[in-house]
């Protein structure tokens, strides 16, 4: 391309292709999606092996792992990922935000848990599956519809059926054994974050 | 009839134009790739619409490599759009 004048046709064929090739990505790959996924699904296995091996319920500290090594490690994929990239669109901007705030919700959470816990006794620790298995699935959701992408989508509503159980099950005094808890929990953690990483990167290969 | 913006009624500058119309930030290689120019050129044709203030050049680092970062400003958004206004006119669209 030159730095030369163009005719009136010639102007709206620069503007619509240029239009087209920007659309043409943006889903993005799904390189932090498995970190998220695997990382979960890797400590919920070890928790549960511990759990079942052991019976000591200190091995539930164990969890944190997650929120340490999964909010370590985004910040700087995302940002190696933004400068592979070479651009930042609306909708990246949007996700950001969406998973952020997802992100931060569940910090606060934690910490709410902690303080109900050592400040006045009270285990509500099933909050944050609960919240886990509601509010991920739901911005999964919401991205999957943003950027038209139907695995994400998909993800999200099967990550949200376990989450409904979840919750009928804390709401009915049904508890949850890691027998069978830790299996749907891992279940919905492959189905929202690894299955969909897994076709976001397919893709993403295919369109470089 | 009204005049097509000179500034932007040139191959190279109306494409970056448009992409940065459709995206929040690219980095000078997104752009070159994009728009198949050369360096040198790109980097003349940002310059004018950077002292025009219709984008807004960020150059910082990445990693050890020099990083461009371009974006547009609502002037530059505003002369896209009056652009397009005026082109249709001409194209009786």
């Amino acid at each position: 391309m030159e730095d030369r004048k163009l005719t009136e046709k010639e102007s709206l064929e620069v503007i619509t292709s240029m239009i087209a090739l920007t659309k043409q990505r943006y889903i993005g790959d799904g390189r932090i999606m498995l970190m998220w996924g695997y990382l979960v699904a890797t400590v919920s296995i070890l928790v549960w092996i511990m759990l079942a091996t052991t019976h000591q319920g200190y091995w539930n500290w164990l969890w944190f792992a997650i929120p340490i090594i999964g909010g370590i490690a985004t910040p700087i994929m995302a940002h190696k990922q933004h400068q592979q990239n070479g651009v930042k669109t609306f909708s990246d901007t949007v996700t950001s935000r969406l998973w952020t705030i997802a992100g931060i919700s569940e910090i606060v959470l934690i910490a709410a848990c902690i303080v109900f816990e050592y400040a006045f006794g009270h285990n509500c620790w099933s909050a944050m599956l609960v919240y886990t298995l509601i509010a991920m699935p739901l911005a999964e959701i919401a991205q999957g519809l943003f950027i038209k992408e139907k695995s994400l989508a998909a993800g999200g509503l099967t990550g949200l059926a376990v989450g409904i159980v979840t919750i009928c099950c804390v709401v009915a005094g049904i508890p949850l054994i890691a027998n069978w808890f830790m299996p749907l929990f891992i279940i919905a953690f492959v189905a929202m974050m690894i299955v969909p990483g897994h076709i976001l990167n397919h893709k993403a290969r295919k369109e470089a | 009839m009204k005049e097509l913006n000179p500034l932007l009624h040139s191959q190279l500058r109306l494409a970056v134009i448009s992409i940065l119309m459709n995206v929040e930030e690219a980095d000078f290689v997104y752009l070159k790739e994009k728009t198949e120019s050369t360096a040198g050129n790109l980097s003349v044709q940002l310059d004018k619409l950077s002292n025009a203030g219709y984008i807004s050049v960020e150059k910082g680092m990445s990693g050890k490599r020099p990083r461009t970062i371009c974006s547009i400003t609502p002037e530059g958004r505003k002369a896209f759009e009056e652009y397009v206004e005026v082109l249709k006119t001409y194209l009786n669209i």
